[in-house]
């Protein structure tokens, strides 16, 4: 009995890790490609390669200028999120904690706003930004993401604010504390938890974002990772080591952050988040 | 100043930059939509013309406005449906919390990091030189009617992961006593899925479903990217037509009317699924 009970246990350890292969196993080929030279993938696409080629990364960096697209993502990934950070958790906590009409009227458009397809406003926001000169630029892409983002991001914050006891609050304001003291001494510390959520699930939406930078940035020199990867990569075809190896290296960034802050990640997706 | 006046000034600080933000980006260029349907900007020019209802109109009769919804649907119900049966499935494996599963859940979730367009890459060339050239399946993304299909199987793989944790954290949530009680009962495993887990699942349902419609609807990034909404337009969903009518067919004017339909065809599906789904949850 023993046994069958420990065959069994064995078994179903192979069948989840059998689980995790089937989806992982995609990027075998990103690893692959990127490595191998263009006579070795026209000859063995999926073999295992003989020699590494370090030369796919640095012709595919050259390129397709992969700096300046890192710098641009960079950029407004840091701009976007740090501004919504601040902002949204500003707005959060007096949602949160004042009653008034005009402050649940703002927290229901939201609501409703969380729906609305970014294509419904794409192309008035595209003529004024035009307009206002904010196209081709990084802030006018990251004031686009910003806007976008801002009601999801702050009602994933009021959520929390909620669940946090008011006493603290309270006694300090009996101290003659300002609102604005009380909000960055007291309350914005006890927030960390969903602060660092919201910054990581906004990070990953602004790094990883297409639709709306496709729209706003148009000109070469200002290309993020994602166009270059559209326009550069996607669409003529350039040597398919040099693409996946540009591909491999856009993706680091993104897998080390997640690899070390997954737990904000899993807990703000299962606090009910829902994302654009 | 009175004291009231002041602490309502300073409330108001604190809401006043997202107010801004919110109202230039979001609620002003939503408003501006409503009168930009009514012409016919092309999208490049400053000049356009007022054409009332055209557009609307127009609308109704256009197969590729149809085409597009019909690609649409097809995908957001398959990925639907198979993102929460996978995710649901892959949940109860793994829903013990051990060094083994932690490591598997990490593994699973990884694909739904990396930007759409990443993953449709990956997808095309798995497609195509492992699919059709290891096993000589034929590659989906090149065939009329397989398209959204193929598509949908990037979307799924990327997302089995997401919908994982919410179910993994549903999971965790159902008291154990239930289980013991039906076991001393003799009720059998499939029967207290169906009895207990289920319905104690009702919550982390709605929302899946809720969120996955409200994606599967606005698809954009995986057609763009991995057949640009071909073969022919195949594969062209509502999003991509819309931005194709800004920037491809010079119809930006039509391309807004779309997209209002659009948002209320949103709203509309939204809404009711989540009032159903709703109101099939147990009282706990």
């Amino acid at each position: 009995m023993a046994g069958t009970s420990y065959m069994k246990k064995a078994l179903l350890v192979a069948f989840k890790c059998l689980v995790a292969l089937l989806y992982i196993s995609p990027f075998y080929i990103v690893l692959i490609y990127a490595v191998k030279s263009k006579p070795e993938l026209a000859q063995d696409r999926l073999g295992f390669p003989t020699t590494i080629h370090w030369e796919n990364f640095v012709n595919g960096v050259k390129q397709s200028n992969f700096f300046n697209a890192l710098w641009n993502s960079l950029l407004s990934t840091v701009i976007s999120v740090v501004v919504l950070t601040l902002i949204c958790s500003m707005a959060a906590y007096i949602i949160a904690r004042r009653k008034n009409k005009l402050y649940s009227i703002l927290y229901y458009l939201m609501l409703g706003a969380m729906l609305i397809p970014f294509q419904a406003i794409m192309t008035p926001l595209y003529k004024d930004l035009k307009a206002w000169g904010l196209i081709d630029t990084i802030l006018g892409f990251s004031l686009a993401k910003i806007g976008f983002e801002v009601a999801y991001t702050t009602i994933l914050i009021t959520g929390f604010v909620k669940s946090i006891p008011v006493d603290l609050e309270e006694a300090a304001v009996i101290d003659g504390t300002s609102p604005w003291g009380t909000f960055w001494k007291i309350v914005f510390p006890l927030m960390k938890p969903i602060v660092c959520t919201s910054a990581i699930l906004n990070t990953l939406s602004v790094w990883n974002d297409f639709q709306v930078s496709v729209v706003i940035l148009q000109k070469m020199e200002k290309y993020t990772l994602s166009l270059t990867q559209y326009f550069f990569f996607g669409k003529n075809v350039v040597e398919l080591g040099m693409a996946f190896a540009v591909f491999l290296l856009s993706m680091i960034p993104i897998i080390a952050l997640y690899l070390a802050l997954q737990r904000y990640i899993i807990s703000g997706i299962t606090s009910g988040a829902v994302k654009g | 100043m009175n004291p009231r006046l002041k602490r309502k000034l300073s409330d108001f600080t604190f809401i006043l930059p997202v107010l801004a933000v919110f109202t230039i980006f979001v609620i002003i260029p939503f408003i501006q939509g409503f009168p930009l349907s009514f012409t016919d900007w092309d999208g490049l020019n400053n000049d356009s013309n007022w054409v009332g209802l055209d557009n609307y109109i127009k609308m109704f009769s256009d197969s590729h406005v149809a085409n597009a919804y019909k690609n649409t649907f097809v995908f957001s119900i398959i990925t639907v449906v198979f993102s929460n049966v996978l995710g649901l499935a892959v949940a109860m494996l793994i829903s013990k919390t051990n060094r083994l599963n932690n490591t598997i859940r990490t593994l699973i979730f990884l694909p739904f990091c990396l930007s759409m367009l990443l993953q449709s890459f990956i997808w095309k060339y798995l497609y195509q030189d492992v699919f059709y050239g290891l096993f000589g399946i034929s590659n989906p993304l090149t065939n009329i009617n397989l398209v959204m299909i193929g598509l949908s199987i990037i979307c799924i793989w990327a997302d089995t992961g997401y919908c994982m944790v919410i179910y993994i954290a549903a999971l965790q949530g159902i008291p154990k006593d239930y289980y013991e009680a039906a076991e001393i009962e003799g009720c059998s495993k499939w029967n207290q899925f169906l009895n207990i887990t289920l319905p104690m699942l009702g919550p982390a349902i709605t929302a899946n479903v809720t969120i996955y419609l409200g994606w599967g609807m606005k698809v954009y990034d995986y057609p763009m990217a991995a057949t640009n909404g071909g073969p022919g337009r195949a594969s062209e969903t509502i999003a991509v037509l819309i931005y194709k009518n800004l920037f491809g067919y010079f119809k930006a004017g039509y391309g807004q009317a779309v997209a209002i339909v659009f948002t209320i065809v949103i709203f509309i599906v939204s809404g009711l699924t989540a009032y159903f789904l709703r109101k099939r949850e147990v009282e706990v």
